[in-house]
């Protein structure tokens, strides 16, 4: 049995066990549960030996690539299965203490298992055509799940989000299309070493523009981004969680995979492109965030001014601004899901999440204040926390790199996120109108703040523990910026014309 | 054949962005069936000229022979875009439902997303 196929196997067969489950119940719980742990053991197992440099690989039904589909899970993709499956179980975790199971809804969990497949498969696919199919398997999740629930004003939101996608979608079957026609082969390993001897060629900028639209779409970058501050806040509160860390993150994750394993490094239009692009997001995202006033809204505006910064770092374009973006991503995710389940706790407490009508919760719950205050000055990056190295060593290649406004911009959006983030502190926290009541009597608040403490823990390990993540990020940019030694182990040979490895 | 081929696709794109861009959800949908059956042409065109490709495995009439890859590709990309209209046109007819129109300015026209909750 080839471990690999697991990321993606596990939470397919528990999406579809719980799907003829059928009826909400308890048991059902705990098996979606022990399945989301167990792929989160496996995911950390994978991270631990591909730390020690190990890459793994899958040629299904034993053709070899590039002819056949290949599965190859390397550090940098081991890491986001690793943090994918933690967001997810902990949003099925925050999920259980929120509802009760007579009233949840019975596909929330199939779908969500369905999302974290799709997920799983667009980080361990070595082709291009089998991302387009996992980007649909996710999105195809997505879109169900956003309207699951949703009542008349949602549905209305979620019109925007599905137009914007399926035009990204359609935009990438012709990317495949021209992709195939260049090369003759859509295998990540085997594109890397044809384009290396064709990187002057117009066509293949042109289809790194083409994907960087496309991936631009998937990630919110800057001119296509207005499908995702309107959309999100209608979500459930556990689903937002896994939507603002995760789907996001798959767009830069591919940006990263693209334009650093798969395309010639010399596409230097394509990334000074992405990196003012980045700059701009990074200021309407922290703006669009300052305009909002309820909470769901300002965070959701937030994911967007930061996934500047990781874009920024991928426009920067060398070893170090690579590991800076993965650190980023780790970072992010963790920080920003947990901020949306901590407004979940607030607007449990408060019965909204408007900040006109939020306060006192520092006086009745400063524990959950204290887990915010965490959370939200590491995303403003605040030192010692975790915001706090990434930006740094973000900040640090843009100085190198004689990149002064797009540094300019990166400090200005972090002093407007901070601002931003008091704002929600001073309304919701700090308020002390008495006839803002917090309903201490629902109980459900404390085992909710439970949950998300798991993850403050671990958020605040990273910052704490900076090095050791940050040398893991320096190891997965490194392999994901070579090239010749990713074709090695994917095709067994590198050049054409070279005999096969056995 | 190529330059046909591109001139259809171009014109199926510029139609499909057109439709895209009313108002009327119906004409709305109309875009996106067109908009998905284009760029399945696009791959399908991809497959280039069979002049002087051949298979690997020969049988008896050997002729050149098309590239069948994007045929697979395609293959995949029609259900998955056969899935994903169906669902638009139940969206559309849910928003129809509950708002009562079915034209996206009016759905749209005085939207304040600043302070939902």
């Amino acid at each position: 049995m080839n471990w690999t196929i697991l990321p993606i196997l596990l939470p397919l067969l528990t999406a579809l066990l719980a799907l003829f489950w059928g009826k909400p119940s308890r048991a059902r719980r705990v098996v979606v549960a022990c399945s989301a742990g167990v792929q989160l053991v496996l995911a950390l197992a994978l991270v631990t030996r591909a730390y020690h440099g190990e890459t793994f690989l899958l040629n299904l039904g034993n053709w070899t690539a590039p002819f056949g589909i290949v599965v190859v899970i390397d550090l940098l993709a081991a890491v986001m299965i690793a943090l994918c499956t933690f967001v997810a179980l902990v949003a099925v975790l925050f999920g259980y203490v929120e509802l009760s199971s007579r009233i949840e809804h019975p596909l929330r969990l199939p779908l969500t298992q369905l999302l974290v497949t799709g997920i799983n498969l667009a980080f361990c696919t070595g082709d291009l055509f089998n991302l387009f199919v996992a980007f649909e398997i996710m999105l195809i999740a997505s879109y169900a799940l956003l309207t699951l629930e949703a009542d008349d004003w949602d549905v209305k939101q979620a019109f925007p989000y599905l137009a914007i996608n399926l035009m990204g979608s359609t935009l990438f079957l012709c990317a495949a299309g021209l992709a195939y026609t260049l090369f003759g082969t859509l295998n990540f390993a085997d594109i890397a070493l044809r384009s290396a001897e064709m990187a002057d060629d117009p066509r293949v900028l042109a289809l790194g523009l083409l994907l960087m639209v496309v991936f631009g779409i998937k990630a919110g970058v800057f001119p296509l981004y207005y499908w995702l501050p309107n959309s999100y806040p209608t979500l459930p509160i556990p689903l937002a969680a896994i939507y603002s860390g995760m789907l996001t993150k798959v767009g830069v994750y591919v940006l990263l995979r693209v334009f650093g394993t798969v395309l010639p490094h010399s596409l230097d239009l394509v990334h000074q492109l992405l990196a003012w692009l980045a700059g701009a997001t990074m200021i309407f995202g922290v703006l669009g965030a300052i305009s909002r006033n309820f909470i769901r809204g300002i965070l959701s505006y937030h994911i967007l001014s930061q996934i500047g910064f990781m874009v920024l770092a991928i426009g920067l374009f060398t070893p170090l601004s690579f590991a800076a973006c993965i650190f980023y991503i780790i970072h992010h995710i963790i920080v920003k899901s947990s901020l949306f389940l901590i407004g979940g706790v607030g607007a449990c407490l408060n019965r909204t999440d408007n900040l006109d009508r939020m306060g006192n919760l520092w006086r009745h719950a400063p524990w959950l204040g204290v887990l915010f205050l965490c959370q939200a000055l590491s995303l403003a990056g605040l030192p010692p926390l975790s915001g706090f190295w990434g930006k740094y060593a973000i900040i640090v290649v843009g100085l190198e790199k004689g990149a002064y406004v797009l540094v300019g911009a990166c400090i200005v959006a972090s002093i407007l996120t901070l601002f931003s983030m008091l704002k929600i502190w001073n309304s919701a926290f700090w308020n002390s109108d008495e006839e803002r009541e917090v309903c201490l009597w629902d109980l459900r608040w404390v085992r909710m703040s439970w949950v998300v403490a798991i993850m403050v823990v671990v958020s605040l390990g990273i910052g704490l523990g900076a090095e050791l993540i940050f040398r893991v990020a320096q190891e997965a940019a490194t392999r994901a910026l070579d090239q010749e030694g990713y074709a090695r182990i994917v095709l067994g040979y590198v050049g054409k014309g070279a005999t096969p490895a056995p | 054949m190529q330059i046909e081929s591109a001139l259809l696709i171009g014109v199926l794109f510029g139609c499909a962005t057109y439709l895209i861009l009313q108002n009327s959800f119906v004409k709305i949908l109309f875009g996106f069936v067109v908009l998905t059956n284009a760029a399945n042409l696009l791959v399908l065109t991809m497959s280039g000229n069979p002049g002087g490709k051949y298979a690997p495995i020969v049988g008896d009439a050997a002729g050149p022979l098309v590239d069948p890859l994007p045929q697979a590709l395609i293959l995949t990309a029609i259900v998955i875009g056969f899935g994903v209209t169906a669902y638009l046109v139940l969206l559309l007819y849910r928003i129809f439902l509950d708002q009562n129109t079915t034209n996206a300015a009016e759905l749209y026209e005085d939207q304040d997303t600043s302070e939902h909750t």
